[in-house]
């Protein structure tokens, strides 16, 4: 761009924050140096713990205790940063450098007004009445595409959804036409259609203000999208540097190779991503409950008829007695899934894809039997999958899940050992003697020291825990297996590890799969068969490869063109 | 919103009924009030005849309804040793009772608030420590100990307090009140005290775990990257996220000390509720504890209905269920 011929706006040069800790100082960022012409965009990429954020953290100057910036040297427009006193630096926060962050949900405070949020944000540089603040508070939200913002204003954050929000955060950023934003995962949060939207009108409100901005992201699609150029970060320092095309599509270090290469979009549907296997995965126990049982691969297994699902409003003593003897209907509130009909094959893996509150999460617990459903029916080869009666239950082992939180959904007290264990020794498919090594063999299996049954969960990394997850889901012997956005809190070459484990597992097991997935990308590249969700109905299902190239529903359309695409090498 | 109140209305009714009716069998089973009544030596007519008088020669069941009848035309009884309607003897006591307890509780919010918050936006300075420490004491105190340390120091070493009693009062719509003289002040101010020390470690604690959890938060980032000062983060953003927790707790607390404000009351022989139930207790003066733990009662539930309605003021999340 036009980075060579003004003066930068911004000069980071050997730029150090570290965090003391236990064992020694934590280098979180360890000599970063880069510069940012006005107007410019600097994508800033890298993996969890690459110290991307703690960069635009420390050029802000809301590092947080104890860590801090031990050299370097951060200049705006020729002024150092570093080493100025806090209310000289307050000065410049919000007002020439401001700040976006990822989650819409935390940033705002839920106690207080749009409107009061701005005047406050406001008033930190100006002296304002209360009207004119209120005025200028309704034309930011209009610059940010906020319909009705003389009513919106009033709004409090949980009246808006996370779309909006994050609208609002970046009104409150813009608010006095700072020279520098420092945008940190700021679509993250949210669903892909709202993220397309958002970058299109960041990329419109920089182009028209001439703003610089700083994008931090794990995600190369978004911030080739954005980006005029990208930084790499690793162990916090950056690998590589330079304009978006060039690193993206003739990556020169290993590690932005790696990154590209663990990506499912850029690998053939269905095969083993590049760089995802490190480890020599050792083969799975063999099955004891013996599998001739079993009808053919291919034939119709797990049958979901009709099912719908409706959380109701919780009644009163009185409106719960009219309920009961059929005065009185309960309230609907939400209608999560309504009546939807789906069929998994023996062997298949089928897609369910849509945007929060989609139903498609709810879908799948009930195909596992977690959740009851209001009507419809679950049958897995022929047999129901819960009880019947006034307190239904899941009558099968057969059928088992992953969750998207391996911190939530592991307990933190017990040892991985005797999670993976608890399931089986519970439905006797192994006796007590035989379960340390039964555990051990599902540990080597998914890629696991076996070692390591006798720790805890916090012990190991997000990936590992996962692994850890798929062990205890595996070790039931299920044939089937729900998998709830299992890669969707995993850093792209942890995702990468995890879809190849999916992917093995599948064809030694013989495994029938529900992949729920927001992401596109890794539903392409793993399901055979894809059904989109929208408002609880299924819109559109069909062959992967059909629906990629073919979309027939307008929803379908819309969300596959909203998928960020990195630009490919011509 | 006005469903809601009816509803919590009406179920403070319920609670009401379910008190009474507890109070009356239990206090039945305390003991006779007749051994106290009248002197031992009083012949068997004097004694039957003041038994029908109180009509405690009747089953309980009949007692309780013909009690209960009383009550909804207002009527309380009488008590057995002032020999006066309870209304008027328990409404004679309460602002004595309502005025010492507001000025502890507000005195322990208004002051412990401020110095909690201080304590968790800066945990690790010499200052913040010494609060902590200060709310440990205070927590670990014995009440009547710490009253006691307050009239040997202020009333009797250095004699600028009054140790005890109400002082001068001002009537103010027909009821008495200290806190409007200068001598009811200074007589209300080491009982006021030693009521709020609990509640004051108590609010200390709250505040600052409150704003030691926020200030690491999103959203106090958000607003220090919108160069809001720190002034401002904690009066507008901070107290109002910490301030649900801190008024469920204030409500809790005024419903307890003015219920209970017994030992301090007795310390510095302040005349208010408690002494009166301690007093009918001993003398097992019937009609005054039933009404008074009724009221007791209601007034926790008084308070309890205060405190949610405030909460759909404090957090606009808690208003649209309630609408």
């Amino acid at each position: 761009m036009t980075a060579e011929t003004t003066a930068p706006l911004l000069e980071v040069s050997n730029l150090r924050t570290w965090f003391p800790s236990g064992k020694g100082e934590v280098k979180a960022v360890d000599g970063v140096s880069f510069s940012l012409a006005p107007g410019e965009v600097l994508g800033l990429v890298g993996e969890s713990g690459s110290g991307k954020s703690i960069t635009g953290f420390s050029i802000i100057g809301l590092i947080d205790e104890p860590g801090r910036i031990v050299e370097g040297s951060i200049r705006l427009e020729g002024r150092e940063l570093i080493g100025l006193a806090p209310h000289e630096l307050r000065a410049i926060r919000g007002k020439t450098i401001s700040m976006v962050f990822q989650d819409p949900m935390m940033t705002l405070n839920p106690v207080l007004s749009i409107g009061t949020q701005i005047k406050l944000a406001l008033e930190a540089h100006e002296r304002i009445s209360a009207a004119e603040a209120r005025e200028r508070a309704i034309k930011a939200l209009a610059q940010v595409r906020i319909t009705e913002p003389e009513r919106k204003i009033d709004f409090f954050p949980h009246q808006f959804s996370g779309g909006m929000r994050q609208r609002v955060a970046i009104a409150i950023a813009l608010l006095h036409r700072p020279k520098l934003i420092i945008c940190d995962e700021p679509t993250t949060a949210l669903d892909v259609s709202i993220q397309a939207e958002i970058l299109a009108e960041m990329k419109e409100l920089v182009a028209e203000l001439g703003t610089a901005l700083i994008w931090i992201s794990h995600d190369l699609a978004t911030v080739s999208s954005i980006a005029d150029r990208v930084a790499v970060m690793r162990f916090g320092k950056i690998v590589e540097i330079g304009p978006a095309l060039g690193v993206l599509t003739r990556p020169q270090h290993d590690y932005t190779k790696a990154l590209l290469d663990a990506l499912p979009s850029r690998a053939k549907p269905g095969e083993l991503l590049l760089r995802g296997s490190g480890i020599a995965d050792a083969a799975p126990p063999h099955r004891k409950n013996a599998t001739s049982d079993l009808p053919p691969l291919g034939s119709p297994y797990l049958v979901i008829d009709a099912a719908v699902k409706r959380f109701e409003k919780p009644a009163g003593l009185f409106r719960n007695l009219a309920i009961r003897s059929g005065i009185a209907q309960p309230q609907t509130v939400v209608r999560a899934v309504d009546g939807v009909s789906i069929t998994l094959k023996r062997g298949e893996v089928l897609g369910l894809v849509g945007e929060s509150g989609s139903g498609k999460s709810t879908l799948g617990r009930m195909a596992a039997g977690i959740t009851v459903p209001t009507s419809g029916t679950v049958h897995l080869a022929g047999k129901p999958v819960m009880s019947n009666g006034r307190n239904p239950r899941k009558v099968t082992t057969r059928i088992q899940t992953i969750f998207q939180d391996p911190f939530a959904s592991l307990n933190s007290r017990m040892r991985v050992g005797d999670i993976v264990a608890e399931g089986p020794l519970a439905h006797k498919l192994v006796s007590r003697a035989e379960a340390p090594a039964y555990v051990g063999q599902w540990l080597s299996a998914v890629g696991l020291d076996p070692s390591f049954a006798n720790r805890f969960p916090h012990q190991f990394s997000g990936g590992q825990r996962q692994r850890i997850a798929i062990a205890r889901a595996l070790a039931m012997q299920p044939d089937v297996v729900v998998c709830d956005e299992p890669v969707a809190s995993l850093d792209v070459s942890i995702q990468a590890q995890i879809i190849n484990l999916l992917i093995r597992l599948r064809s030694e097991l013989d495994l029938s799969l529900i992949f729920i997935s927001h992401d596109l990308s890794v539903v392409r590249h793993l399901c055979d068969r894809v059904a989109i969700m929208y408002r609880g109905r299924i819109v559109e299902e069909g062959g992967a490869a059909t629906i990629y190239d073919n979309p027939q529903h307008d929803y379908t359309k819309r969300l596959l063109a909203a998928v960020p695409v990195l630009p490919t090498a011509a | 919103m006005l469903g809601f109140i009816l509803q919590r209305l009406w179920q403070a009714a319920v609670v009401v009924l379910a008190m009474s009716a507890l109070v009356f069998c239990g206090v039945y089973a305390v003991g006779n009030p007749i051994d106290v009544l009248i002197s031992p030596d009083a012949t068997q007519d004097i004694r039957a005849a003041v038994i029908a008088q109180y009509g405690l020669d009747l089953p309980l069941w009949q007692q309780y309804f013909g009690f209960l009848g009383r009550v909804l035309e207002g009527d309380f009884g009488r008590s057995f040793v002032y020999n006066m309607p309870v209304s008027e003897l328990i409404l004679s006591r309460l602002p004595a009772t309502l005025e010492l307890t507001l000025a502890a509780v507000l005195f322990a919010s208004l002051v412990g608030i401020p110095i909690g918050m201080y304590a968790g936006y800066r945990p690790h300075s010499q200052v913040s420590r010494a609060i902590m420490a200060l709310s440990i004491l205070g927590f670990s105190v014995p009440t009547f100990w710490f009253g006691l340390m307050l009239i040997m120091l202020f009333a009797v070493q250095c004699g600028c307090m009054p140790a005890g009693g109400r002082g001068d009062t001002v009537s103010l719509f027909g009821v008495d009140f200290s806190f409007l003289t200068a001598d009811g002040l200074s007589h209300m101010i080491l009982p006021a005290l030693n009521l709020a020390l609990f509640k004051f470690s108590l609010m200390i604690r709250l505040a600052r775990a409150g704003t030691r959890e926020l200030m690491l938060s999103d959203t106090v980032k958000f607003a220090r990257a919108a160069g809001i000062s720190e002034f401002t983060i904690l009066s507008r953003h901070v107290l109002r996220l910490i301030s649900i927790p801190l008024v469920t707790v204030f409500g809790l607390e005024l419903g307890s000390t003015l219920a209970f404000a017994v030992v301090t009351e007795t310390i510095f022989s302040w005349p208010g509720l408690g002494k009166l139930i301690i007093d009918s207790i001993t003398s097992l003066d019937r009609p005054v504890m039933v009404a008074y733990l009724m009221l007791v009662a209601m007034l926790f539930i008084v308070i309890n209905l205060v405190v949610d309605l405030t909460y759909a003021l404090l957090d606009p999340r808690l208003r649209k269920g309630r609408a």
